[in-house]
């Protein structure tokens, strides 16, 4: 068990040095002298001259990654050229938005979606199987601002239920905080519930054909007991996977989710960056959502064990 | 219908036996195939609806989408302005119909693009084992890499242009593509008409081209059609931030971005872009589930 945690980590090694290597070089694979792209339009020759000094443009490529990467390991990751603030200092500034907006859109989507999943693979064919379908269908085709504008026109603006843009800090209080983030939570749900409902839907039905779920029911369990305890466990391996999985579409409707709401957390950080081609900034929020997205993997590899005895490597 | 004649006594004959089953019914070879396959008749459909609205656009009633009217600024819906008109007095009817032809390019492109290039890495991954540890280390680095956030990054550094946004879009999704085909090829490797075909002697290209090529048809097309359905939200998503198609260019996304600062008070200049989007990935959707469904019989129960 524990070579096999060692050995999953290590795998990851590989993994986070190609993310890694694509994001440095992202800058040069550009066409054109990079330091020109990110001075602009209306640089003077100077200014870019200071650019490609400070990015040290000068010399060979794998001296640079190597150095750049050294850096990244111990957590600096580089200065803004807009602000001249560092990176990780700016990231830090704005992850809390984010990061709530994420973990309340995580628990509410799986609370929503995985009973929806079960509901519908125990009624497999029924009407409300039906609508559970077309949900996830509506879910996956709808884009995030699509379902943003939506949610905000009819319960910010017209019903006034919640605020229709903004963010409060959790040390504003958790009721605001809650308040201000329900609406922005539900766009960025949609997608992710739609997904994991059908997911949960397929593998409960492989499930429900199995002989102990017959036995089960054959020894008189109630159904919710034979749904929730046998079943659902059971199915829980390809359940988390895709959980794991979609955080990518998290990560990726989470910066447009906060520009819907004018939410100032990582998203909104990415999209000022763009706009004044703040380079190392990007690299920094790419790597990091990046590497976190690998990590919340590598834990849901390590969770296929609790759920499954069976796998043991 | 009574049960006895008249005039034979004792004789009974049966009641007519109700029709307990309707005779198949006769359709025709559309109305065979819409009834067989909803998803794919409904997607479909929608999609020639969507191309044939972005092939006429010139035609449909349009005025020329970035032609600037400040005296006729922020109509709201008439029958003169169908959908109004925007902040710089532009029709937003036109804009959206000439939209069409970009959402619809991009995602073409990037399904065609990606299928090609992602087919090509997954052979030579499924074929040339020295390659194959390398090519899918790097593909497992391009996956970790949320697809938008790669989009968004490659975008940050190229000028906005719908070329460009196809690049950008097709490397994000070539990985899945040429893990699905390197997948396919590894199984199909190992079975014995495949083995027999090596045994025989044909030369690696020929066996590609005859055995391996067709079995990767069924599951790359449906792949494909999702490829296309991602692409079309994530050039919105680009636009929509400002990293996409240049602002000149009407897309649905750029529509969306320009009427974002006034959606409170103007609606409208928000929501039809965004339901001409959504619809337009719904249809394409719908076809890609309807043909998993046709390709894929024993999937087709369970997803």
């Amino acid at each position: 068990m524990l070579g096999y945690i060692v050995r999953r980590v290590l795998a990851t090694i590989p993994v986070m040095g190609v993310v890694a290597l694509f994001v440095f070089s992202l800058l040069y694979l550009a066409p054109g002298d990079p330091a020109a792209v990110i001075a602009g339009d209306q640089a003077s020759p100077e200014q870019i001259a200071l650019i490609r000094a400070s990015l040290g443009l000068d010399r060979p490529f794998l001296v640079r990654f190597g150095e750049w990467a050294w850096r990244i390991a111990h957590g600096d990751l580089g200065t803004s050229i807009f602000t001249n603030l560092p990176v990780a200092h700016m990231i830090a500034q704005r992850i809390e938005p984010t990061l709530s907006l994420m973990l309340l859109t995580l628990v509410v989507s799986l609370l929503i979606a995985v009973p929806l999943g079960v509901l519908a693979a125990a009624r497999q064919g029924s009407t409300v199987d039906r609508v559970v379908m077309l949900l996830a269908v509506l879910g996956f085709s709808t884009p995030v601002f699509v379902i943003g504008y939506l949610l905000a026109y009819v319960f910010a603006l017209r019903l006034d239920w919640f605020p229709v843009q903004g963010y409060v800090p959790l040390a504003g209080g958790f009721w605001p905080f809650l308040r201000a983030l329900i609406l922005p939570a539900a766009t960025l749900g949609g997608i992710y519930i739609a997904l994991i409902a059908r997911i949960t839907r397929a593998s409960m039905l492989e499930v429900l054909s199995q002989d102990y779920i017959r036995t089960a029911r054959a020894k008189g369990l109630g159904q919710r007991a034979v749904l929730f305890v046998h079943a659902l466990k059971n199915a829980a391996v390809p359940i988390v996977t895709v959980v794991g999985l979609g955080v990518a579409l998290l990560i990726g409707g989470a910066v447009v989710t906060e520009s819907v709401f004018a939410i100032p957390g990582l998203g909104r950080l990415t999209v000022d960056a763009i706009l004044r081609r703040d380079y190392p900034v990007i690299q920094g929020v790419v790597l990091l959502f990046s590497f976190a997205y690998v990590v919340i993997n590598l834990l849901v590899d390590l969770l296929y064990t609790l759920f499954d005895p069976r796998i043991r490597y | 219908m009574s049960a006895r004649l008249p005039g034979d006594a004792g004789e009974a004959l049966a009641e007519a036996l109700p029709e307990l089953l309707s005779p198949p019914r006769r359709r025709g070879a559309v109305g065979g195939f819409i009834h067989r396959h909803p998803g794919i008749a409904a997607g479909g459909a929608l999609v020639v609806l969507m191309a044939a609205i972005a092939v006429f656009a010139p035609i449909l009633g349009t005025v020329d989408p970035t032609a600037l009217a400040p005296a006729r600024r922020l109509r709201p819906p008439s029958a003169m302005y169908w959908f109004g008109t925007d902040m710089l007095g532009r029709d937003v009817y036109s804009r959206v119909i000439y939209g069409a032809r970009v959402s619809l390019v991009v995602g073409f492109a990037v399904a065609v693009l990606a299928s090609l290039l992602g087919t090509a890495i997954g052979l030579v991954g499924g074929f040339v084992r020295w390659l194959d540890a390398l090519l899918m280390r790097v593909m497992d680095g391009l996956m970790s890499i949320p697809s938008i956030l790669l989009a968004i990054a490659l975008m940050a550094l190229t000028r906005g242009s719908v070329r460009n946004v196809v690049i950008a879009i097709t490397i994000a999704e070539v990985p899945r593509v040429a893990r699905l085909v390197r997948g396919v090829v590894l199984g199909l490797r190992e079975l014995p008409y495949v083995e027999a075909a090596v045994a025989a002697g044909t030369r690696s290209p020929m066996i590609i081209l005859r055995h391996i090529l067709p079995n990767t048809l069924a599951p790359l097309s449906v792949q494909a059609t999702y490829i296309c359905a991602s692409a079309m939200i994530t050039e919105a998503i680009l636009s929509f931030i400002g990293a996409g198609t240049p602002p000149i260019i009407p897309s649905w996304g750029n529509i969306m971005a320009e009427g974002r600062a006034l959606w409170q008070v103007k609606p409208y200049l928000v929501f039809f872009p965004a339901a001409f989007l959504s619809v337009t990935v719904l249809a394409v959707n719908l076809l890609g589930d309807g043909l998993r469904d046709a390709l894929d019989p024993r999937l087709a129960r369970k997803l």
